[in-house]
């Protein structure tokens, strides 16, 4: 074919400074500039969209020299050539040809294709088909490059040679499936088109410009045309260089292999980075060296992740930044939207729901269907509490054990359900089409305004990807909803927004679109190996080996193409301008890269110091700056409160900061991920069995440890199942396992104690104490009264892991740091100096002299922890006159504090795991400005 | 096989070896090397072009190396081919880590590895979302109520936590995943966890007992006991034994009373067994005869086994909640292609039904997977870095490539190994140290001679000072032996080989400080610092730790309290150590809960409550809706970005810290971003995690732990963290006895040492376990001590106080213990133990700040620079106006209607002149009926014969693009249809625009505002035919044809 391509003219334009101006003169270079430059009879071929907008800018800036205009000539991109040239009609989409294969897989008998599959899949099922038909559609891809279908490899694989055949077979396969719904398999259509092309009306010559890698197959076209028509190769760099070229203009690999390239100032230019984001910031520095940046530098990056920190950087010094290839739609809302939606759709757990409830189109939409008398943030709050109230796995779940209907939550959830019914019921794609209608079908899009373009840009994509795949569903009937929702959803999300460049942004382009930048200054970063040139190691499919034999694109003519570019690119800026070569040294995630090759090919003495350079350690970066702290936390002050819980004065003891915090300003987390019982749930369910024991008559003098177990058990799952609904999830079963164990041994002391004369006189008795001026409530679990002596005992229940017995649980020992504490803090207790750390049991001693003066009064714990053998009645014997006292002295201590708003020092040291914890860097009090401190 | 001690220049060796495998021949591409860190692997590479590019340009450095390769015949110009040969390979050369490795080959085999297309290496986020999502589906149940599976689990769960009913499962369930899930994927098998007849093939004692006679026992030992004239104090201790026994049963702690006597009788167990036995019971002793004996050993059965047996059960249960957790993991995970590096690696684990990875000299038969031809290479050569820490499961995926190399019959290919048994602290990763002896032997026993093995014991690291101490603490064999008998010295002691300093003139001091506690220890450390003022010197120093912890910790301290700029290199939690962070998680939070008080009230207390405000952000649905919606449209780094730059002003001008924090921030949340993921309790979680690993930065003091420092050196070592219990303590965490070819043979969740400590087989594990802890330990403190240069000073509270075998005693056995003053430069301190030139430091001057390598000056070459010219791009029909309603755009008929647009448009373009418009052609073509009608009917209009009409001198522009500049704006339009009239010298006298609209008209057929809406366009299109023909703009008729109603109307020219 070479040698048929001798036959087609080349012109070369000298590399001594930028390429686009001169090729938009050398297409104008016959034109008299009376009337427009009409090029319109012209095809010309181009290596990208870019390159092709360059050109008619740069056309357009020539006309308008000579106060004219352009008829700009026809430009294609090789494979845009080619699908130009693929008869119209009947040719399968991407789509229709992936799920024709999907059809081949479902359905394909294992044992023909062993050598392919050696191991067949577990489930065959549409995800697995997909995947696999994605591999093989792109395979097709590859090799139609080179006109090759499965067979032409099998016919001449060295390798492999059964995997080929096989494949064929396979191949053979999606054709069939494909003719059977009277569709062409398209790369089969592209090499058929590129057979026997026919020539584009109206055009009457073919120019072939900076094409350093035209796809294989357009080139037989071209070559069938040039019979027909002036066909012409114009390639940048001097005629001098003629023979480093192929007939089309390619780089020959033998030449360029083995070539130097020049690079002027090499250790000036070409610049060493840390990693991506550094190269970023050097590229930034560079940019704002000038004033107006677009059109003073051009920037390309030779690997696509170099573009995305240089987005960044650039945004952040407030420079807009273009990037012609757009951006996947998978990134922008309207995709949440529809994923949400998918979710939902798929599986309605709580998850799901409360995903979808978190978009703002369903905000908006509750906001209206719910004619506005409550906001959606109430609804979410109220969802949340729903959850961490009852545990909800799924929609269903969460509708029936939602109690008030009018509610945000009961209305919310209800739409929910109405979208989900719309989406499960009706055809795909209908279904969605409505549910989505319903929520934003009232939205007015202000096409001036930047967000509702988007989102109009979105709808529209999504529109004609469901035509696509509604015009698709005709030949595929067997596909199911769910299926074709996640074809669309994945088909949307790939799919790129490309728009016009705003003014003054600066591209951010690929390597091949370089050549076509004409600013004076250009910036490449990137330049690493493996990415430049790009290199294929190892391939499931197509090794390098193969490629070779098969004529592919193959590694050493990347090299070649690269090699060319780089040069090029050196050249054009030598004279007037610049070039700058970055590379980075570790890629973001931290793996090792090594600079390009091309950057090596120097002549050969030179190579050593070449290497040491670039691979010179890189001077160390400067530490970090020294931790340091942004602000401190001011927290809002609010009036001390004028009643606490008796477990405040608790939390007070142990800090009173936390117990401003926790107590006044009523901190909580709401914790989304809750799937189980916390612990506070768990012990209100146990509080529940246990007081309805306490308070059913017919049980008060039971001495059944069998009945009395019983009752609590059938109790507890009554609560539970008023709570949980029916059907647990499985921790619950598990955790109510377990509370029925703690439960049952409690029969046991029940039980034991009735039999010894204790009979229950209260239940949860609530009472409030007056304590210099701050009321503390508390409700005691359980009161009892001695059927011989009289006596009165409190119980409290206690369901935490570890059994500690009440003093443990109230005091500890003092530490040398506990000095500065107020002298009621302390006390003597069982001869040592102990600290007050809970004051629960003698108040309710104290609540209790209040009701029933005069009558002695003891005082204890049942424990329900977990390990076997350890629940048991506790009491607290050494409790006396002299302690309790003490501890109404701290009471009084404590409660004037609170009444005081003394809420400070705090703790620094949490007890165990700090619920705070975020709060805090670096020690609590110098985390918090906490004002009116002394 | 080269056993390289610390600093021995392994390196090097590695290096040297992949040249002298260049130079006699080898391919680039066919040597393999690889190694543990990807960091290792990057200057593994640097060296070798260093090495090559050195020898190229310098003629003497060539010789050297010539002669170290044993190629003495290279010179530089030799060593200049080899360095291109090897820049020209580097896309295929095989240097890297292991698992980049495997992860090659999975990738070039899918299929064959029953993957479908591509994978993803699941990243340790991601792999934590998937745990989370598969729980959430394990937990939750269908409305039939939980399933078969699910009733098992909760069987399993319980007897996994038997004794300890659990109140909260999440946790739980997390622990035993984290702790055994690998051991599960190691031994998948039931029969092997918590099953006796694995662990006692010829059964076991303790499990004899049955109830029966137990309590048969229990009632003639008390009688027993009842009988005999016991103290009173000895009596009690038997009535409370058989109280406690009584209420007792197995998985409750051991009361004081049962574990009192059952010690003292374990004692005397062989004796119990025998039949007669002493026991000691409050100090006197108790005769047992053959009866008693009897009953005894059946109550002391009774309670082992009980425990014994509560403990098999437990190992089952957790058995099953890992397999029924991995099943549904591998199925939803795996098969789905999400990957973590140890999935990729025992994909490749030869297994005898699987696939085996081979070379091309095998046939393509026997499930070979043909790694030469897929990976574009063929393996001859083979170089393992840090052997010592080689996974067996490593091993076993590469041994059989290696052993085609070993075995290779014309020897043309080779294998070659470096590490350092003495340096293996990664055991607790797999790190299997005895492959090194066992491969050494394996490949000699088959062919003598096969593998060759090197000691280099000549440190380029350390100087003689620091090689003193290493020698006087690590040389003493029989301190070793005395303190750890068994095989952890045995083979400390076998490997061991006195060391040598390689740079004898080095001068430098090591000393061994007391200090009380931990106070006293960082207080000295900082002033030591003080004292030998490294980073002024331009030293490199470190202080090292044996936890994450400790490091962070006392590196805060020295900033603090020291003024010493120090950095812990543990991962930083960039989102959550400052304020700033802090507060930004909140904002998500607060707005995706409304309901968090907690989030609400943390804004409420920094800046961003105002910033908030400014924004009108007043109330919590304000918050949510503005922030949702960000996010959602924008993405977390977006979002984050904007209210950062918000936030910025509020930062102390010279708080760079918190800004460095800020750009942290969102490059994580980029990464997050990157995931697609949107939820907000996932980014929180993501980012909560996320670590940020300070890179080497210079002019710090290093905090890090010894794990981290291994492989590095540095002038000055401070170890003030090496306290500890004994160290020979075995791991904690289920008891996985392994054969030699490392196969489970049995995995139990181990009892209290009380329970085992009387069994051979169990105790047997445990003494193996601790061997190998203590191995380990050893190797750490080796580790820790061979980091040095010049300096290290080894900072322990004084010795003597405790009596367990820790590092302390290790030092006071063979440094000598006895405290003494001593001086670091002028520094008076106490130690034990010092050797060298206290004063070694005054000898170095400070030296000033060296300049950094200027980078090359931004702006020079940009002065002559004249910028291209730029011009804002505009289309004549863009910028279309007004509004739409959601509906309308998604409505199936609009999509319909552009199309139809588009269809009605190209066809017109076809009409050149009306009679030539060939309506059968049109039929032919793709579009639908209805736009071949409409055109036709357009075409045949009446209204409309002037717009087809063919006239002499007319010319016609049909779909005709045009570039023009206009109003220093850069267009591009197209025109629909434009008739030019010229006369007969081609000048043109008029022209004629017509624009096609295939928008319905309202029903009234009032076209006026239809030309309101399109005149701006239009104009532009007359202003450009002017241009183009050089006519008036006025002179220019341009009109709009309605193709629907086949109407017309001219557009004025204002
Ligand atoms: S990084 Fe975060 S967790 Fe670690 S020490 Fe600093 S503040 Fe604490």
């Amino acid at each position: 074919m070479l040698s048929a391509a001798n036959a087609i003219p080349r012109y070369f334009l000298p590399w001594d400074r930028p390429w686009l101006p001169q090729v938009a003169a050398w297409l104008a270079r016959d034109w008299q500039p009376d009337g427009p430059l009409d090029l319109s009879t012209t095809l010309a071929i181009v290596p990208t969209r870019q390159s092709a907008r360059r050109l008619r800018e740069a056309l357009a800036e020539h006309a308008a020299a000579c106060q004219s205009a352009v008829f700009p000539p026809r430009a294609h991109t090789p494979d845009t050539l080619l699908a130009a040239c693929v008869p119209a009609g009947a040719v399968a989409t991407r789509l229709e040809s992936l799920l024709a294969w999907t059809e081949v897989l479902r359905h394909v008998e294992f044992g023909s294709v062993a050598a392919v599959f050696p191991v067949p899949p577990v489930r065959r099922d549409f995800g697995w088909a997909r995947r696999t038909a994605e591999a093989f559609f792109q395979l097709q891809s590859q090799l139609t490059e080179g006109g090759l279908a499965f067979a032409d490899v099998a016919a001449r694989a060295t390798h492999e040679a059964e995997r080929w055949a096989q494949l064929a077979l396979l191949e053979r396969m999606q054709l069939t499936e494909l003719a059977a719904r009277g569709r062409r398999e398209p790369h089969e259509a592209l090499r058929a088109g590129a057979r026997q092309p026919k020539l584009p009306a109206g055009i009457t010559r073919v120019v072939l410009l900076g094409l350093p890698d035209p796809l294989a197959l357009s080139l037989d076209l071209l070559l069938a045309w040039s019979r027909e028509i002036s066909v012409e190769v114009v390639v940048f760099g001097p005629a001098s260089e003629a023979d480093a070229f192929d007939g089309w203009g390619r780089p020959l690999p033998e030449v360029w292999s083995e070539r130097r390239i020049e690079l002027v100032d090499f250790e000036q230019r070409v610049h060493a980075c840390a990693n991506p984001s550094a190269e970023a910031e050097r590229v930034v520095a560079m940019t704002q060296c000038y004033p107006s940046p677009d059109g003073s530098i051009g920037i390309g990056g030779a690997n696509a992740d170099v573009l995305l920190p240089l987005e960044r950087a650039l945004a952040q010094v407030s420079i807009a930044a273009y990037n012609p290839e757009g951006r996947r739609r998978k990134e922008g809302g309207f995709y949440s939207l529809l994923a949400a939606l998918a979710e939902l759709t798929r599986d309605p757990s709580f998850a799901a729901v409360a995903a979808f409830a978190r978009c703002p189109e369903f905000c908006c939409y509750l906001q209206t269907a719910a004619a506005g008398d409550f906001t959606a943030a109430t609804f979410l709050a109220q969802l949340d509490d729903l959850h961490a109230r009852h545990l909800p796995v799924d929609l269903a779940r969460a509708l029936a054990v939602n109690r008030e209907r009018d509610s945000a939550l009961g209305v919310g959830l209800r739409l929910v359900e109405g979208i989900r019914a719309m989406l499960t019921r009706g055809e795909f794609p209908q279904n969605i089409m409505a549910a989505l209608t319903l929520m934003v079908g009232a939205r007015q899009l202000d096409l001036e305004e930047a967000n509702d373009v988007i989102a109009a840009d979105a709808m529209e994509m999504w529109r004609d990807v469901l035509g696509e795949c509604a015009a698709a569903w005709a030949s595929f009937p067997e596909i199911s909803t769910a299926e074709w929702t996640e074809i669309a959803l994945e088909a949307f999300g790939e799919s790129r927004r490309t728009i016009d460049k705003p003014a003054g942004a600066l591209d951010l382009q690929g390597w091949l679109e370089l050549l076509w930048e004409d600013a004076p200054h250009l910036v490449v970063a990137g330049c690493n190996d493996g990415s430049l040139p790009d290199a294929v190691v190892g391939d499931a499919f197509l090794p390098e080996a193969l490629r070779e034999t098969l004529g592919l694109k193959s590694n050493a003519a990347r090299f070649a193409r690269d090699a060319y570019l780089l040069q090029a690119l050196a050249a054009s800026r030598a004279n007037s301008g610049r070039l700058d070569l970055l590379f980075a040294r570790q890629s973001a995630a931290g793996d090792p890269l090594r600079p390009s090759r091309l950057l090596l090919r120097c002549a050969e003495q030179a190579l050593p110091a070449r290497v040491e350079f670039l691979f010179r350690p890189l001077p160390a970066a400067r530490a970090g700056a020294p931790w340091t702290r942004a602000w401190a936390m001011t927290p809002r002050r609010v009036a001390p409160p004028e009643r606490v819980a008796v477990t405040g004065l608790r939390a007070w003891l142990a800090c009173p900061f936390r117990f401003y915090l926790s107590h006044v300003l009523r901190m909580e987390p709401v914790d989304s991920s809750k799937t189980e019982l916390d612990a506070r749930d768990f012990s209100t369910l146990c509080h529940a069995a246990l007081e309805a024991m306490g308070r059913a008559p017919f049980l008060r003098d039971c001495t059944e440890e069998k009945v009395l177990r019983e009752f609590l058990v059938a109790e507890l799952d009554r609560v539970a199942g008023a709570r949980y609904g029916r059907d647990l999830t499985l921790p619950l079963v598990v955790q109510l396992e377990s509370a029925r164990q703690r439960l049952g041994k409690v029969a046991t002391i029940q039980a034991r104690e009735r039999a010894e004369g204790w009979i229950g006189l209260r239940m949860e008795w609530a009472f409030a104490l007056k304590i210099a001026g701050l009321e503390v409530r508390g409700k005691i679990d359980r009161v009892e009264r001695h059927e011989g002596t009289g006596a009165l005992r409190v119980l409290d229940y206690k369901t935490s892991d570890a059994a500690t017995p009440p003093q443990k649980s109230h005091l500890r020992w003092a530490r040398p740091d506990d000095d500065l504490r107020p002298a009621w803090r302390r006390t003597v207790a069982a001869g040592r100096e102990q600290v007050w750390t809970d004051l629960q049991l003698p108040l309710y001693l104290r609540a209790l002299a209040i009701e029933f003066p005069g009558t002695p009064v003891s005082c204890g714990y049942v424990n329900l922890p977990k390990a076997v053998g350890d629940t048991a009645l506790v009491l607290w014997p050494e409790l006396d006159e002299s302690l309790q006292a003490s501890a109404q002295a701290c009471a009084d201590g404590v409660a004037a504090a609170i009444r005081a708003g003394d809420f400070w020092p705090p703790v620094e040291s949490a007890a165990e795991r700090d619920p705070f914890a975020a709060l805090f860097h670096h020690g609590v009090e110098a985390s918090v400005a906490w004002e009116g401190t002394t | 096989m080269i056993l390289a001690s610390a600093g021995s220049g392994k390196t090097y060796a590695l290096t040297n070896r992949f040249v002298a495998l260049l130079a006699h021949g080898a391919a680039p591409e066919r040597i393999v090397a690889l190694t543990f860190t990807r960091k290792a692997a990057g200057e593994f590479f640097d060296e070798i072009l260093g090495k090559l590019a050195r020898a190229a340009r310098d003629a003497v450095f060539a010789k050297q190396l010539a002669g170290d390769i044993g190629r003495p015949d290279m010179d530089a110009s030799d060593f200049l081919r080899l360095l291109r040969a090897v820049v020209d390979a580097m896309p295929r050369l095989r240097l890297g880590t292991l698992d980049g490795f495997f992860a090659r080959i999975v990738r070039a085999f899918p299929f064959e590895l029953g993957l479908t297309g591509n994978f993803e290496i699941l990243q340790e986020h991601a792999a934590l979302v998937e745990r989370r999502r598969l729980l959430r589906r394990m937990f939750s149940n269908g409305s039939a109520g939980l399933d078969e599976a699910q009733r098992e689990f909760i069987e399993a769960f319980k007897r996994a936590t038997f004794g300890a009913e659990e109140k909260q499962l999440a946790r739980r369930l997390d622990g035993f995943l984290d702790e055994h899930l690998e051991t599960f994927l190691a031994a998948p098998a039931a029969e092997l966890w918590g099953n006796p007849a694995c662990i006692w093939p010829d059964g076991s004692e303790w499990l004899t007992a049955e109830p029966g006679q137990v309590a048969e026992a229990v009632t003639t030992f008390r009688g027993q006991m009842a009988q005999r004239d016991l103290n009173e104090k000895q009596a009690g201790r038997f009535t409370a034994f058989f109280e406690a026994l009584a209420l007792w049963s197995a998985g409750a702690p051991l009361p004081r009373a049962i574990s009192y006597l059952l010690e003292n009788i374990l004692d005397e167990w062989a004796h119990v067994r025998r039949g007669s036995a002493e026991i000691t019971v409050e100090r006197r002793k108790v005769m047992l005869g053959p009866d008693e004996c009897r009953s005894v050993a059946t109550i002391v059965r009774h309670i082992i086994g009980g425990e014994l047996g509560r403990r098999l059960e437990i190992t089952r249960g957790i058995h099953v909640i890992l397999r029924s957790y991995e099943s549904v993991y591998h199925d939803a995970v795996r098969r789905e292609g999400r990957l973590t590096f140890g999935d990729v690696q025992r994909l490749l684990l030869p297994r005898p039904d699987g696939p085996m990875l081979g070379g091309e000299e095998e046939n393509e038969t026997g499930g070979r997977l043909m790694i030469d031809f897929r990976l574009d290479a063929q393996f001859d050569h083979w170089l393992l870095d840090e052997f010592q820490d080689t996974s067996f499961g490593q091993w076993s995926v590469l041994r059989n490539l290696i052993d085609e190399a070993v075995q290779d019959p014309t020897g043309a290919r080779s294998f070659f190994c470096v590490g350092d048994v003495k340096q293996a602290i990664y055991r607790w990763r797999e790190g299997d140290p005895n492959l090194f002896h066992e491969i050494f032997d394996h490949y000699n026993q088959a062919v003598p001679g096969t593998i060759a093995e090197q000691h280099l014991v000549a440190s380029w690291r350390s100087g003689p000072a620091v090689i003193e101490c290493v020698n006087a603490v690590f040389g003493r064999g029989d301190v070793l032996a005395g303190l750890f008998p068994g095989t952890a010295s045995e083979s400390w002691n076998r490997d061991w080989r006195a060391h040598e300093s390689a740079r004898p003139t080095l001068n430098g001091q090591v000393a061994w400080l007391h200090a009380d506690d931990e106070a006293a220890r960082f207080a000295l450390t900082v002033r030591l610092l003080h004292e030998l003022a490294p980073l002024e010197r331009g030293l490199e120093c470190a202080v090292l730790t044996q936890k994450n912890a400790t490091a962070t910790a006392l590196a805060d301290y020295l900033r603090r309290e020291g003024g010493i700029p120090a950095l812990a290199e543990s991962d930083l939690h960039i989102a959550t150590d400052n304020p700033l962070g802090a507060v930004l998680l909140a904002l998500v939070q607060a707005a995706a809960h409304p309901g968090d008080r907690f989030a609400q009230e943390h804004l409420a207390m920094t800046p961003l409550r105002a910033v908030l405000d400014r924004d009108g952000l007043h109330t919590t649905e304000a918050l949510t809706t503005r922030v949702l919606a960000q996010i959602h449209a924008d993405g977390f780094e977006r979002t984050m970005a904007f209210w950062l730059k918000r936030l910025e002003p509020q930062l102390a001008p010279n708080d760079l810290f918190s800004r460095e924090r800020g750009r942290q921030f969102l490059a994580a949340a980029a990464l997050f971003d990157a995931t697609g993921g949107r939820s907000t309790a996932d980014f929180v979680a993501f980012m909560e995690r996320h670590v940020v690993r300070d890179a080497d930065l210079a002019g710090v003091v290093k905090v890090l732990t010894i794990h981290k420092a291994k492989g590095l050196g540095f002038d000055v070592v401070l170890l003030p963290d090496l306290e500890g219990d004994r160290i020979d303590q075995r791991r904690e965490g289920l008891a996985v006895q392994r054969t030699a070819d490392r196969t489970v043979e049995w995995v139990l969740d181990l009892p209290a040492k009380l329970f085992f400590n009387h069994d051979e087989t169990l105790a047997a594990h445990v003494r193996a376990a601790e061997m190998e802890a203590c191995h380990e330990a050893l190797a750490l403190l080796y580790v820790a001590m061979t980091r040095a240069k010049r300096a290290m000073y080894l900072i322990t509270s004084p010795p003597g106080k405790s009596v367990s075998r820790n590092y302390r005693m290790l030092l006071a056995e063979t440094l000598g213990s006895s405290a003494r003053p001593l001086t670091v430069g002028k520094l008076a301190c106490v130690g034990a133990w010092a050797t060298g030139d206290t004063g070694w430091h005054e000898s170095i001057a400070p030296r000033a700040e060296e300049a950094a390598r200027p980078s090359s000056p931004l702006t020079d070459g940009m002065a002559g620079i004249v910028p291209a010219l730029r011009r804002p791009a505009r289309r004549p029909s863009a910028g279309q106006s007004g509004c739409v309603s959601a509906a309308q755009i998604l409505s199936a008929e609009s999509g319909l209607a552009v199309q139809f647009g588009r269809e009605v448009h190209a066809l017109l373009a076809e009409v050149e002149w009306r009679e030539m418009a060939d309506p059968a052609e049109w039929t032919l073509c793709a579009a639908t009926p209805r736009a071949v009608a409409e055109a036709r009917a357009c075409v045949a209009a009446p209204r409309l014969a002037d717009v087809w009409e063919r006239k002499a001198g007319l010319e016609v522009w049909r779909e005709r693009v045009f570039e023009i500049v206009l109003d220093g704006a850069w267009i591009t339009g197209v025109f629909d249809r434009v008739l030019v009239d010229r006369d007969g010298t081609g000048r043109v006298v008029s022209a004629r625009v017509f624009d096609f609209k295939t928008e319905r008209l309202p029903r009234s057929g009032e076209v006026k505002d239809a030309v309101l809406r399109h005149q701006g366009q239009i104009n532009l299109y007359r202003r450009v035919v002017a241009v183009l023909t050089g006519l008036e703009p006025a002179a220019v008729c341009c009109e709009l044809i309605f193709t629907h109603e086949g109407a017309r109307a001219t557009v004025p020219w204002p």
